[in-house]
């Protein structure tokens, strides 16, 4: 171990150390060889909430395709893993480790998979190889919902998706003391705690919001900011996203067969129209004259949820004349677009930060239940790690900078996210420089930024929080130079 | 008019409560007088934060009178009730401070008038703050609506959570003055844990529930949402309606009058069952009422009594009873240790008394075999005085070394007995010492010479002449025959020797005898000094025995007539106790048959009938 080695290789070496340490154990020894292998594979990312939050809707929303939820007869679910794969493909693994394929019939927006007779408590996960981009850079876990029942024993549910993904999309309807209650209690350990760096929390079901009105996206997006300022919330997660899970996936899948219904109502009279769309009983009622059969009205529901038909049908009527461009304006308001900006600044462009991150939780939590001599040793360089590391604090700046209420303005904030690494983590990227650009022209350009930003770190004039945000900001400049003299 | 069956009970429930001595019941129980006597309905909502609680207000009264919001919106209870022109205020009371919760003290609600503008900004962010008074606020709006002026009143709460005690205890302090609970859940889910359990909480204290299934105009599949949530209130045990509502679908008909709409938004069934709650207030949910706060109160006032039993018919472990126990075990301890000390007292003192014996015999023995082999060579006649010094002074340690034994035996014993007395205490040992005393040389007794014969120069010549005679005449007669006188000179020199031979036997002889003599006396006064310091031992050993004796009696019969003393204190006490407990458990036995009383006309009052109270409490007591 030598310090101010990148975190990767840091953590890599103590894992290697802490293997040969608990050699003769074969339980912890599986742990820890399963977390040096995940350091190859694609980030895991869990979807993870209570009961009817929207997990499997939004696994689909950002796949773009109708695959969630995987679940047995009696709806029961498994942990159900979404990985890149050449040709679709499904297997289903029992507790015991016996896997078997499963028949996956493809239906037009996705796939549909016949779980053939087994029983859901049979199967403990189900691997689903999907070919689609959006899985190349990360692995999506469905997961089982997350009751809050007992409160003493832990959750077993929540402790494994913390256990096996490195990064958690966790959704709820209004981010209640409840909710965060036993996720604070789930965050378990020096360095979970420390860097509250791999999670996001999603208001899923946004569109719910103030009845279903037609704005009601943009009022769960301001609900979102001021969640996001509440610390209990923000010494959580790295941000707070509303989302219309149901609008989104509807603006993913939008066909043709979709749009036209759409368009058809749009065209009715207002207030006709209005009334029709006053409730979803009313939606649906064969009573009320409608240029639509009532079937289709039912599938538009189904679909988009009432609230999704009221913004599809002004959306419609106030310009998007075609079904792609319903569907990105669908997918830009449903909050879908910004969560997979934060997922893809947070999450997979950190992917080896996020991967070290949860390899140093585990091994603390290895250490601290199997202590032996020399436990101690490897402890306080788990701990040496969890203080120093600056992605961390990088991350985490990343997370604040987005609050308009930390009060840089616009160029300074674009500035500090840039160079912390919000744009992509090259020197090139962070310095805003041409990617062909010469040494001595970035050193110039991280110079003359470290100078500037030292400047605001000291500069009386700013608060407290500026003056710490700036202080992270000059300590990535820092860390460029390094990067650039050691070339 | 005879009161009502109903208020009979309650009144004679706050009688016995009153001889119960529980004022804070009887406090509750004349708050729920007061609220049942009055006509008006009080409707509770309540339920999870963002379910549409206001919402549901508003669309009731067709007005904007509880503020809706995005976030979390409600802060403060809201009481809606009827009024001539619309009208709202703020009502402060200071929470009364501890130490003088009596009437009197209690500041006077502080009451701030508000515009409804205002109420419909929503009150909580820009209401006037005193800041260092601990208050509980609530806000009154008073608007003219018909459903209200029959004396409906509805009140609005803040979400119930989890996790905030200060806000749920708001809430339930408000629940407590309500007559019927709307509970607000919303069909976009079932009901949750934490709802259902809320669920059941309030129907422990309220008979009248109703589930009102909001935002129905929202999900396509709430029928399926509310057929499961009738199963999951019935498999959790809960009584309440389900109504499914839609707020928004009630405020479009109403601003468009479509009565078709309004019928479909569910509201004219919620009306019409606030109705009939209110006109059945009086008599049916009146009697439901009190007969469930009844069986509360006794509930409450059997729960001490029960335990009180229960104690009294386990074993009592401390107390009078206890202390008796304790005195009993005392009695005995000490007459197995008395019988115990004399034993040990008796025994001791027979081996001290045979040893004692024993070992001044066997120094008095070794004393005389000196004395023997002394006077087998000595003559008595020229060391008298030296042996006479020598037994003296070791007869005289003898009896010293023998003393002091017998002192340190006797001593062991002292605190061998006593210590069957250590439990009692330190001091039991007697005052007194036994000590050596200095006498004891003194009491032996002064050794007599024996008579000593001595050798005189007569005695000597007389026996040689008497000897020579013998020799002189044999020789001489012999040298006669030589010729020789009778007396010449062998004859003569013969005389002699026979003379001086018999001086010699002579003076052995008498040497013996006197050797006898000496030796006789030491014995006869060795003899006579056992003897002497025998019985003197024995009688100290035999004197200490009784002065012991006489010592450890009295302290047991000391101890004896305290420990009798706290025994039959003791007794007397526990005495007393099982006659007072007899006492209170027949008067436990009358409160519970009064309860039991109370139980059955509650039961009777409940199911509509009842009436006989007087009757039977007559016929019970």
């Amino acid at each position: 171990m030598r310090p101010g080695a990148p975190l990767g290789e840091s953590v890599w070496e103590l894992l290697h150390q802490a293997l040969n340490l608990y050699r003769d154990d074969p339980h912890a020894a599986a742990v820890l060889h399963h977390h040096l292998s995940r350091f190859e594979q694609p980030l895991r990312i869990a979807v993870a909430g209570p009961w009817r939050s929207g997990k499997s809707t939004l696994v689909n929303a950002i796949m773009g395709e109708e695959v969630a939820p995987v679940e047995g007869e009696d709806g029961r679910q498994v942990f159900t893993w979404y990985e890149d794969g050449p040709t679709p493909e499904v297997t289903a693994y029992t507790a015991d480790g016996s896997a078997r394929e499963l028949a996956v019939t493809r239906s037009a927006g996705g796939m549909r998979v016949d779980l053939g007779g087994w029983q859901s408590d049979q199967a403990a996960d189900v691997v689903v190889k999907w070919p689609t981009r959006a899985l190349r850079h990360a692995t999506l876990v469905d997961t089982p919902a997350v009751t809050s029942g007992a409160e003493n024993d832990g959750n077993p549910i929540m402790d494994r998706i913390l256990r096996e993904a490195d990064a958690v999309l966790y959704l709820t309807r209004d981010a209640r003391s409840s909710d965060l209650g036993f996720l604070h209690a789930a965050q378990e350990g020096g360095v979970a705690r420390s860097a509250p760096i791999n999670m996001l929390l999603v208001l899923a079901r946004a569109d719910e919001i103030g009845g279903g009105r037609v704005d009601a996206l943009q009022t769960a997006k301001q609900l979102a900011r001021r969640q996001y300022r509440d610390p209990e919330v923000n010494s959580l997660c790295m941000g707070v996203v509303a989302l219309g899970g149901l609008v989104a996936l509807a603006g993913r899948v939008l066909t043709e067969s979709d749009y036209a219904p759409l368009a058809a109502l749009a065209a009715m009279p207002r207030a006709e129209l209005e009334g029709l769309l006053l409730s979803a009983d009313r939606f649906v009622s064969t009573q009320l004259p409608a240029p639509v059969g009532a079937e289709a009205r039912r599938a538009l529901l189904g679909r988009l949820g009432i609230f999704g038909v009221r913004l599809a049908t002004t959306l419609v009527r106030t310009g998007c004349d075609s079904r792609a461009k319903l569907a990105a304006e669908l997918v830009r308001r449903s909050g879908l677009t910004e969560l997979r900006e934060s997922m893809g600044r947070y999450f997979t462009d950190r992917a080896d930060v996020l991967r070290a991150r949860s390899a140093l939780v585990v091994l603390e939590s290895v250490l601290r239940q199997h202590f032996r001599p020399g436990s101690r040793e490897l402890l306080a360089w788990v701990e040496y790690l969890q203080s120093t590391t600056h992605d961390f604090r990088e991350l985490r700046l990343l997370a604040a900078l987005q609050d308009p209420q930390l009060g840089f303005d616009a160029e300074r904030t674009a500035e500090a996210q840039r160079l912390v690494g919000g744009n992509g983590v090259d020197l090139t990227a962070r310095l805003g420089a041409d990617p062909d650009a010469s040494a001595a022209e970035l050193w110039e350009l991280s110079s003359y930024a470290l100078h500037r930003w030292q400047h605001h770190a000291e500069d009386p004039v700013r608060n407290l929080a500026q003056r710490r945000a700036a202080g992270v900001v000059v300590r990535s400049c820092e860390a460029m130079l390094v990067r650039l003299s050691a070339r | 008019m005879m009161a009502p069956t109903w208020l009979e009970l309650l009144d004679e429930t706050v009688r016995v409560c009153a001889t119960h001595g529980r004022s804070d019941l009887i406090e509750w129980l004349q708050q729920k007088r007061a609220q049942l006597v009055d006509p008006r309905l009080r409707v509770l909502v309540m339920g999870e934060p963002k379910q549409g609680k206001s919402q549901l207000i508003n669309a009731l009264v067709n007005a904007s009178v509880c503020p809706v919001g995005d976030g979390v919106t409600t802060t403060m209870p809201t009481i809606v009730h009827h009024a001539e022109a619309p009208s709202a205020t703020l009502v402060r009371t200071a929470v009364p401070t501890q130490g003088r919760s009596n009437g009197a003290l209690v500041a006077q609600p502080e009451r701030i008038p508000l515009s409804m503008e205002q109420i419909t900004a929503g009150v909580s962010t820009n209401a006037p703050y005193r800041p260092g008074v601990a208050a509980s606020t609530h806000l009154e709006v008073g608007v003219p609506r018909g459903l209200l002026a029959s004396g409906l009143v509805l009140i609005d709460t803040p979400g119930t959570d989890d996790q905030d005690p200060v806000r749920n205890a708001s809430i339930f302090a408000a629940l407590a003055r309500a007559d019927t609970v709307l509970m607000v859940t919303d069909a976009t889910r079932e009901l949750s844990v934490s709802e259902l359990n809320l669920l059941l909480h309030v129907g422990q204290s309220h008979t009248n529930v109703i589930v009102v299934l909001s935002k129905i105009d929202m999900s396509p599949d709430w029928r399926a949402v509310a057929e499961r949530n009738r199963r999951h209130i019935a498999s959790a045990g809960a009584q309440a309606t389900l109504i499914p509502v839609s707020a928004a679908l009630r405020l479009q008909a109403a601003r468009a009058g479509d009565e078709a709409m309004n019928a479909e938004s569910g509201f004219p069934e919620l009306i019409a069952r606030l109705m009939r709650d209110q006109t059945a207030k009086s008599d049916v949910l009146a009697r439901t009422s009190v007969g469930q706060v009844t069986r509360t109160v006794v509930e409450q006032l059997a729960a001490p009594l029960r335990a009180e039993l229960a104690v009294a018919e386990s074993p009592e472990m401390s107390g009078p009873i206890s202390r008796l126990q304790e005195a009993q075990r005392a009695v005995d301890d000490l007459r197995r240790r008395t019988t115990k000390w004399q034993n040990t007292l008796n025994d001791e003192m027979a081996d001290l008394m045979s040893d004692i014996e024993y070992d001044l015999r066997d120094r008095t023995r070794l004393i005389l075999r000196k004395v023997d082999e002394a006077f087998d060579e000595a003559d008595p006649l020229s060391g008298w005085d030296t042996f006479r010094d020598w037994l003296e002074e070791n007869l005289a340690e003898a009896a010293e070394a023998n003393f002091d034994w017998m002192v340190q035996r006797l001593d062991w014993i002292t605190h061998q007995v006593a210590s069957n007395f250590a439990r009692y205490g330190s001091d039991v040992l007697p005052g007194w010492s036994i000590k050596v005393p200095d006498d004891l040389a003194d009491r032996v007794p002064a050794i007599e010479k024996p008579t000593i014969e001595k050798f005189t120069p007569t005695q000597k010549v007389f026996t040689a002449l008497r000897g020579s005679y013998g020799g002189l005449l044999m020789f001489g007669m012999a040298t006669t025959f030589a010729g020789l006188p009778l007396v010449n000179p062998v004859s003569i020199g013969a005389g002699a020797l026979f003379g001086g031979k018999s001086i010699f036997d002579e003076s052995k002889s008498l040497l013996k005898r006197r050797q006898a003599a000496a030796k006789t006396a030491a014995q006869r006064h060795v003899d006579d000094f056992f003897i002497r310091l025998s019985k003197d031992s024995r009688d100290t050993a035999r004197q200490v025995h009784r002065m012991l004796r006489d010592h450890f009696a009295e302290l047991t019969e000391q101890l004896q007539a305290a420990i009798v003393e706290s025994f039959r204190s003791a007794k007397q006490e526990a005495d007393a106790l099982t006659a007072a407990r007899e006492q209170r458990r027949q008067a436990i036995d009358q409160m519970a048959q009064r309860l039991a009383v109370l139980v059955e006309e509650a039961q009777e009052v409940s199911a509509g009938r009842g009436g006989a109270l007087r009757a039977r409490l007559e016929s019970r007591l």
